[in-house]
């Protein structure tokens, strides 16, 4: 492995890719790609250090220390929380829940539930979550890292709102996706299959072989029967128990996980695939919420997709399954795509995704392998891939904090800016998650709010000094905010709106929220 | 193209407009005969997308097939609780607050409608909906943005086309200018005082005049011609008319929004509006429960929105879809999963009202589509394709509908003569 990253770092050397830029705006392209925009003064740090190498660093994570994120990561308590605790409480919050609604049922009073919000934890740990979301991507040296998380996160959607998994969100990015966004697809893959926010979100958790009954309920069933008659069993009861397969899990997994939607499948595969996932779900809240298999649901029938044919074998049949989806082309090539329509351009050229997927190829679904084909494709550099592309809500928001020096607080105010442009963090209930595209979020009524948001983050923007002069406050803000890219248009009107003001402060913050809520800093 | 919008809007006939008399509709109402002339006349269309695939037999019953409740002991909704339409289907109970519609004919259900296109897959479907070309991914722009961009009669205000929520769906996106709105009250600036909200909403808007073309450059163009006309329109004065109460939350919300843009004058011609929650895979419910509470909202809005509206609904068309139904046997989680054909709801006085329209191939195993969805027995575009034609007056169908011509023939009378 060194010898290979040594090997790399050479060809890297030589092959240059950087000819019609200069080192600067090299540095702050990659800046605006790999990380979430450069912090004043990063461009020419980074052009110093030479891109390449700095890329060969960021691919690296694991190998930058990030001592400030692990002191802000510190004032999350959210970090910890354990699951089972989690999973407890929730539990009991539920059970609240149902009692105060009975209550009010039953005396015909809709205002008990009023005060009584048994659930406010668990909208609260959503809330933070958002906030450390935000935290990270502004802070951790790993930017690269944190992009990725953010790539997967959205790849492998899970919406917060969605019962169960209000509490099981931060396992899910804790524990499943971040320690493998820069890892092998195939680890992720599995990851999420096996975790429970996923489970929960696509119902695999409920997805059971028809006829099968858990142990447990054999008896008590059986019990039921004697007692009352199948009939009179509990209504609640009978609508409980799942009694067959749920194929949600089983076509997003084809559709939007690997193959695509353009990747070859038909409703039998889908079937096919959503039996042999029968079985994998969650434990109860008292034991934790975990994964389980159960072998009393799972399906031991025969099943034959793609080629391949799972004969009764268990866990290991999904296994099985999800190693072979991991590197079929179909999926090499939809996920190779999308990162480039992430990291290149909305419309990615051809050459930029041959090369991420023939990378994935030889690695087998190394993603450092696979990102480092994308960032040393020529397409990653020409003119018409750099500033080419509108950041996201998100995107924008944090590269505003970056350029802006402003520290993120632990209040709710940054989440909901982010929100307010049209794309709140983990509250996708689709499991498309967003899309990679810039129509999904530019539109009048969202560009509005970024100069809303645009002009609050100015008061409080802490790397541009006040300066009289108002030519030399528009340079600065260039250079600090733009790295030097600000358009003579931009720069013109500004200058424009400060001819009559005198004070400094008033001047600065005027100049400032034009220059984040105006095009040029909407482009990456 | 005879006038930017740009001149338009700057010269002065803000004044005009904001009567709902903008110059080119003046300079055309000779030539257009059966156009309704005057404010209040102007056909608007609004949509509501009930994104996640409704599960249509639920909400418009087929009380009279046993099949339909043999397929759902769990679910089936109780003959008993059926709120009955016509002996043979009913509304879900949580949409009683409809039944006065029906009986005054001026709602209509769609049922066994859907795309020609086999998918189950959401994003796939709703695409397909919103670009109105099943089948055809490439397809770039909205079956409403295509329109707006050939039927010309109409001339554009900023408001022509208006999409609730903070991001602009798939069926307004293309070259015709439209506007997504989170919340009316909000939209625009926020600086207190009005001299200095004015000054730097003329500093954006000169920066973003020199941002050229693309998306950012009209995105922010039409932003501002709006805020300036909602400015006229002064929304934060706005009281729903006859005690029309809305629900609480996103859908009450956005149809008091709607009725507000409407009564306004401000030349809005579609709204569109998303309505989430219809995934049901698991516990869907039946009487009560998790459809039956989402059932509930949506009856209580387009109620509240039919009162508030009041005379000005003869001109007002409201029209539900969804991507496609949910299977007809319910699942192993007392839920379903994705189906095939589903049901829409049409109100307002332009509908041909108190009939369900299309017709219905039963739920009889060999009539079901692969086996286990109800087939789809009519084409979504012909109901669309009605709709554009004979409430807002559509003359060129072929260009809102490539490689399909929605026929008269085909039209299912959902619109009265």
């Amino acid at each position: 492995m060194p010898l290979f990253l040594i090997a790399t770092a050479c060809v890297l050397a030589v092959q240059a890719p950087v000819q019609s830029l200069t080192p600067r705006d090299s540095a702050f392209h990659a800046l605006n790609r790999l990380a979430y925009g450069a912090r004043p003064g990063e461009a020419d740090s980074v052009a110093h250090v030479g891109v390449m190498k700095w890329i060969e660093r960021q691919l690296d994570a694991d190998h930058i220390s990030d001592s400030h994120l692990a002191e802000r990561e510190r004032q999350f308590k959210i970090l910890d929380y354990d699951r089972a605790d989690l999973a407890g409480r929730y539990r009991d919050a539920t059970r609240e829940r149902q009692r105060l609604q009975r209550e009010a049922a039953a005396s015909g009073d809709s205002t008990r539930m009023r005060g009584a919000r048994p659930m406010q934890e668990f909208r609260e740990l959503g809330g933070q979550l958002q906030q450390l979301a935000i935290v990270r991507a502004a802070v951790s040296e790993r930017q690269l890292r944190e992009v990725m998380v953010d790539f997967w996160t959205n790849h492998f959607n899970v919406f917060v709102g969605k019962g169960a998994d209000r509490f099981l969100l931060p396992s899910y990015i804790e524990e499943t996706i971040r320690p493998r966004a820069l890892g092998r697809f195939e680890d992720l893959l599995i990851a999420t299959a096996e975790s429970p926010a996923m489970l929960f979100y696509l119902d695999n958790a409920q997805s059971v072989a028809p006829g099968s009954t858990p142990p447990a309920q054999r008896r008590s069933a059986f019990l039921l029967r004697r007692r009352f008659g199948m009939n009179e069993m509990p209504e609640e009861r009978r609508q409980r128990r799942p009694t067959g397969i749920n194929e949600n899990y089983a076509r997003e997994l084809l559709e939007l996980h690997t193959l695509g939607v353009d990747g070859g499948y038909t409703q039998q595969d889908v079937i096919e695939v959503a039996r042999i996932f029968t079985g994998w779900s969650i434990e109860p809240p008292e034991r934790g919420s975990g994964f389980v298999f159960r072998d009393w649901a799972h399906d031991h029938g025969t099943k034959h997709v793609f080629g391949l044919t799972f004969q009764d074998d268990g866990k290991d049949e999904g296994i099985r399954l999800l190693k072979s989806l991991a590197n079929q082309h179909a999926t090499m090539h939809h996920v190779s795509a999308k990162l480039c329509a992430r990291f290149v351009a909305d419309e990615p050229p051809d050459g930029c995704v041959d090369a991420a997927v023939a990378a994935w190829q030889a690695s087998r679904g190394d993603m450092r392998a696979v990102l480092r084909a994308i960032f040393t494709s020529p397409d990653f550099w020409t003119s018409q891939a750099v500033g080419s592309k509108v950041k996201t809500p998100f995107e924008f928001v944090v590269s505003a904090l970056r350029a802006t020096a402003i520290e993120p607080d632990d209040t709710p105010r940054l989440a909901q800016l982010v929100a307010r442009l049209g794309e709140p963090l983990y509250q996708q209930p689709a499991p498309t998650g967003y899309a990679e595209t810039e129509a999904h979020w530019v539109n009048s009524g969202a560009l509005l709010a970024r100069m809303n948001a645009a002009m609050m983050l100015a008061k409080e923007c802490s790397s541009v000094p006040a300066i009289d002069d108002h030519a030399q406050l528009v340079d600065a803000i260039d250079q600090k905010l733009l790295g030097g890219t600000m358009s003579a248009h931009t720069k013109s009107v500004i200058l424009e709106q400060l001819a009559d003001i005198t004070d400094p402060e008033q001047a600065r913050a005027m100049a400032v929220g034009l220059a984040l809520g105006g095009p040029d800093f909407q482009k990456q | 193209m005879t006038i930017s919008r740009r001149i338009f809007v700057k010269s002065g006939g803000l004044a005009l407009v904001s009567l709902g008399l903008d110059p080119l509709f003046l300079a055309r109402a000779a030539f257009a005969a059966p156009r309704p002339v005057g404010p209040s006349a102007r056909p608007v269309l609004v949509c509501l997308f009930q994104r996640g695939a409704v599960d249509g037999l639920n909400m418009i019953v087929p009380h009279g097939e046993p099949a339909y409740y043999q397929d759902r002991p769990r679910i089936a909704i109780p003959a008993a609780d059926v709120v009955d339409l016509d002996g043979h289907f009913g509304l879900h109970p949580s949409l009683a607050p409809l039944k006065e519609l029906w009986d005054n004919k001026s709602l209509a259900a769609i049922h066994a409608i859907g795309s020609p296109d086999a998918t189950r897959s959401h994003f796939d479907a709703q695409d397909y909906m919103e670009t109105g070309t099943p089948g055809q991914k490439s397809t770039g722009d909205g079956w409403v943005n295509r329109f707006c961009q050939h039927d010309r009669e109409h001339a554009d205000t900023p408001f022509r086309a208006v999409a609730f929520g903070p991001q602009l769906p798939r069926i307004l996106a293309g070259t015709a200018p439209s506007l997504a709105i989170d919340d009316l009250q909000a939209f625009g600036l926020r600086v207190p005082q009005e001299g200095a909200r004015d000054r730097l909403t003329r500093a954006f808007e000169e920066l973003y005049d020199g941002a050229g073309t693309g998306l950012l450059a009209s995105s922010s163009r039409e932003g501002f011609e709006a805020v300036q006309m909602l400015k006229r329109a002064d929304p934060t004065q706005y009281r729903p008319a006859a005690g029309a109460d809305y629900p609480p939350g996103w859908l009450g919300k956005t149809l008091l929004q709607i009725a507000q843009l409407i009564k306004a004058d401000v030349g809005l011609e579609i709204a569109f509006a998303d309505c989430s929650g219809w995934d049901t895979h698991v516990n869907q419910g039946s009487s009560e429960g998790q459809l039956a509470a989402r059932l509930r909202e949506l009856g209580l809005a387009l109620a509240a929105f039919n009162r508030d509206l009041g005379e000005r609904t003869r001109n007002v068309v409201l029209l539900t879809m969804s991507e496609f139904g949910r299977t007809i046997r319910e699942n192993g989680n007392s839920g379903t999963d994705h189906g095939h054909a589903t049901a829409m709801l049409a109100l307002g006085g332009p509908v041909n009202g108190g009939r369900v329209l299309g017709r219905w191939p039963g739920l009889a195993v060999e009539e079901r589509f692969e086996g286990r969805d109800v087939a789809v027995t009519t084409d979504f575009r012909d109901l669309f394709g009605e709709i554009l034609a004979r409430h807002l007056g559509a003359t060129d169908l072929g260009a809102v509908f490539p490689g399909y011509t929605p026929s008269p023939d085909r039209f299912l009378g959902a619109i009265r003569d």
